[in-house]
């Protein structure tokens, strides 16, 4: 579904990112893990075309992510506040995307009752602006709107973090959730190697850029991890 | 500590990423400053000569006396709009092992240190000595310029609390009003003769202390309220920006017709009602309004025939004015959600065109306010529509090509007044479009034929901009597209 070509981001002299190739196929829940400064969300943000690439391409279902934008529909992404309308009222927020991914009201009520768990009564129906939301419910509304309008493809950075531990096993559930009824492709970078072993069949750790082990053996995952991480 | 706290402001003005951003912005600003306030002392410079010019024969002291309330009341009103709150920093300092009321009187103090403090001193200050040192001695004319100087800095700290109380609060915007319907109404309408009422205060200062003795104590009470004030409201909380969500919430069901780009339109009018900039540039539009009651009726510029030229300038301002301004800044109102745009399927497009809905429908509400023109005569109906038409339909378009050039980032919570936050060379340079763009079309029909053959030109090139809309706007869209990934990052501030 996600093909990366002979990709490569650098800044001047330094080379950020250099990822020769990597596949990513339909339905398939990716980790992606490295420490601070490995690439993650620069990876995040060349695969959502909002950083430029060096050398290499994107490509979503054979489009090339930086020449068309049809793939933009089928996407959904949450990295960062950037992605928020700050200012609305997080119901005035999914009403604008309703109306910007053609849904009706039924499809918007149906698709917020998959959340009502998740949002623990703490984000619909209050007259607060997303900006003045706690950090966890901010990331709260920006998940719910990633997975909004049916995507094949979902990223989300660091997507347990700010979320207190309900909230992180409640999200856990709704990922598998997605994945088993409509084969939503997920990326997920994150730093709780645990989260992301338990909802990941395949995770990718990087190191200064490059793809340095890529994972798809559940029962050795955490353990390799482990060594790595521990230095 | 107090000097260790005035190190920190300083560092913070010196390293803020506007300050090393805009240097250039900062030199001009300064500029600028220098200069208005060489007016001042220009004009206060030239009192003299210009009262023996307009009144020969009038004591000038009580001519002067008489006419200080209504500076008074016009300084209150550019205070109320260009004063600056200092309770911006107190987040990061609040929960320091500092007293508050150290905190508050480092803040204060330091509001005090700006150059609406002098202009009182410098409007009066030569005055005094030219004229009033003559006729009441130094002591005199020291005890007077004093006194004017206590009751300028009684309104400075008065605003302090007054702008922390009610901005932003319908009753803030009555008082304002109420303050300008008393200058223009005692003086215009002659309902009372405000001067009148105030002078003897003033008079009396020359020959008796007592003014001033009683200007002190007020000043020094009007500190202790502010401060008082500032104390007791020093909590995050308290002096961070209640909004009435009630009153902000209002959605145009009527872009909702136009698909994705009305939705964008709406929700770009949520943005400007819900951030204190925005606002300010809207309360400005109408204000804006009024700008023709300086030109249309003024006899300088009645022609024999035909109109002055000068009122196409008017006419672009009056109906244009919010899509110069606001358009000037085009990216920058959406610097920190640009990604959102960026990554929805058609976003860039619709934003840009649902702002374009928003130009198109403030600029058809300023145009229909300005119809009670016709007042001074019915070709000031014809100089509006044709200078609305040019507006929407080719003005629009060049702003924004401008205003796409480099756009920074930039903080909506901050006032609009003198803040120069995402403003760069494009910026400045949006001017020129502005003035020559509409002559070019107008003059060349004025002068061959009449200056209604300008105006019909410049409407019908309007008109045909409104019908290549699409394809107008495209090229806009297409330049943001093709610089995406430099927007998106510098919008990230990662330059």
């Amino acid at each position: 579904m996600i093909q990366i070509s002979q990709l490569k981001k650098q800044y001047k002299e330094a080379v950020v990112l250099d990822v020769p190739a990597l596949e990513i196929s339909r339905g398939e829940c990716f980790g992606l893990v490295g420490n601070n400064g490995a690439g993650k969300t620069t990876l995040f943000r060349i695969i959502l075309d909002l950083v430029r690439a060096s050398a290499g391409s994107v490509t979503i279902n054979g489009e090339d992510v930086s020449k068309s934008e049809e793939w933009k529909a089928r996407t959904g992404a949450y990295l960062d506040e950037h992605m928020l309308l700050a200012y609305l009222t997080a119901d005035e927020y999914f009403e604008t995307l309703r109306v910007i991914y053609g849904l009706s009201a039924e499809d918007l009520r149906l698709h917020l009752d998959k959340f009502t768990e998740f949002f623990n009564d703490e984000v619909l129906g209050k007259k607060k602006y997303i900006r003045d939301l706690s950090k966890g419910n901010l990331k709260k509304v920006g998940i719910a709107a990633a997975l909004m309008g049916d995507p094949e493809a979902v990223l989300l950075d660091e997507p347990f973090e700010n979320l207190d531990p309900s909230s992180q096993i409640r999200l856990k559930k709704l990922i598998l959730r997605e994945k088993e009824n409509s084969r939503v492709t997920f990326l997920i970078s994150s730093h709780d190697l645990n989260h992301v072993t338990e909802i990941c069949e395949r995770i990718v750790l990087l190191e200064k850029g490059k793809v340095i082990r890529d994972l798809r053996e559940r029962s050795e995952m955490m353990a390799e991890l482990e060594a790595y991480f521990t230095g | 500590m107090f000097f260790t706290l005035i190190r920190l402001e300083f560092l913070k003005s010196v390293r803020s990423t506007s300050f090393a951003k805009s240097l250039l912005t900062n030199i001009f600003m300064g500029f600028l400053i220098l200069l208005l306030l060489s007016y001042v002392v220009g004009l206060g410079l030239l009192l003299q000569v210009i009262l023996d010019k307009v009144a020969p024969d009038q004591d000038h002291i009580a001519l002067v006396n008489s006419f200080l309330i209504y500076f008074f009341l016009t300084e209150f009103l550019y205070r109320y709009f260009i004063q600056k709150l200092p309770v911006v920093e107190l987040e990061s300092l609040l929960h320091l092992p500092i007293g508050k009321s150290r905190i508050i009187q480092l803040l204060l103090t330091r509001s005090f240190i700006s150059p609406l403090s002098i202009i009182a001193i410098l409007l009066v200050g030569p005055f005094a000595i030219q004229v009033v040192a003559e006729t009441y001695g130094a002591m005199g004319a020291l005890m007077w310029v004093s006194t004017i100087a206590l009751t300028s800095w009684t309104l400075h700290w008065f605003m302090l609390w007054f702008k922390q109380r009610f901005e932003d609060s319908l009753i803030g915007l009555a008082v304002i009003f109420l303050v300008l319907v008393l200058g223009a109404g005692s003086s215009y309408m002659g309902w009372f003769n405000l001067g009148e009422i105030m002078k003897p205060v003033f008079d009396y200062a020359m020959v008796s202390p007592l003014p001033w003795i009683g200007m002190l104590a007020v000043m020094i009470l009007s500190y202790f309220l502010c401060y008082r004030f500032y104390v007791s409201n020093a909590y995050l909380e308290d002096l961070s920006e209640e909004e009435d969500v009630r009153f902000v919430n209002q959605s145009i069901g009527f872009f909702s017709r136009f698909g994705m780009a009305g939705e964008l339109a709406n929700v770009e009018w949520k943005l400007i009602i819900r951030h204190k900039k925005s606002r300010t540039f809207l309360i400005m539009t109408a204000f804006f309004l009024l700008y023709g009651m300086i030109f249309y009726d003024n006899p300088a510029y009645t022609t024999e025939d035909g109109f002055s030229a000068l009122f196409i300038f008017v006419g672009v301002f009056i109906t244009g004015i919010f899509m110069i301004q606001y358009g000037q800044l085009f990216l920058s109102w959406n610097s920190s959600n640009f990604d959102f745009y960026l990554n929805q399927k058609g976003g860039i497009e619709a934003l840009v065109r649902g702002k374009y809905l928003l130009f198109l429908a403030i600029s058809l509400i300023c145009f229909l306010a300005s119809v009670p023109y016709v007042y001074f005569g019915w070709h000031f109906l014809l100089i509006h529509l044709a200078t609305f038409l040019f507006n929407v339909g080719i003005l629009i378009h060049l702003i924004t090509y401008l205003a796409l050039w480099k756009p920074k980032p930039m903080d909506l919570n901050n006032g609009a007044m003198f803040n120069y936050e995402g403003i760069g060379a494009a910026q400045f340079l949006i001017v020129i479009p502005m003035m020559v763009g509409p002559y070019l079309i107008f003059l060349p029909f004025s002068l061959l034929f009449n200056d209604y053959a300008g105006l019909l030109a410049l409407g019908v090139t309007g008109v045909l901009g409104l019908i290549g809309f699409k394809r107008l706007s495209k090229i806009n869209i297409d330049r943001i597209l093709a610089n995406r990934y430099e927007i998106s990052s510098s919008f990230r501030q990662e330059l």
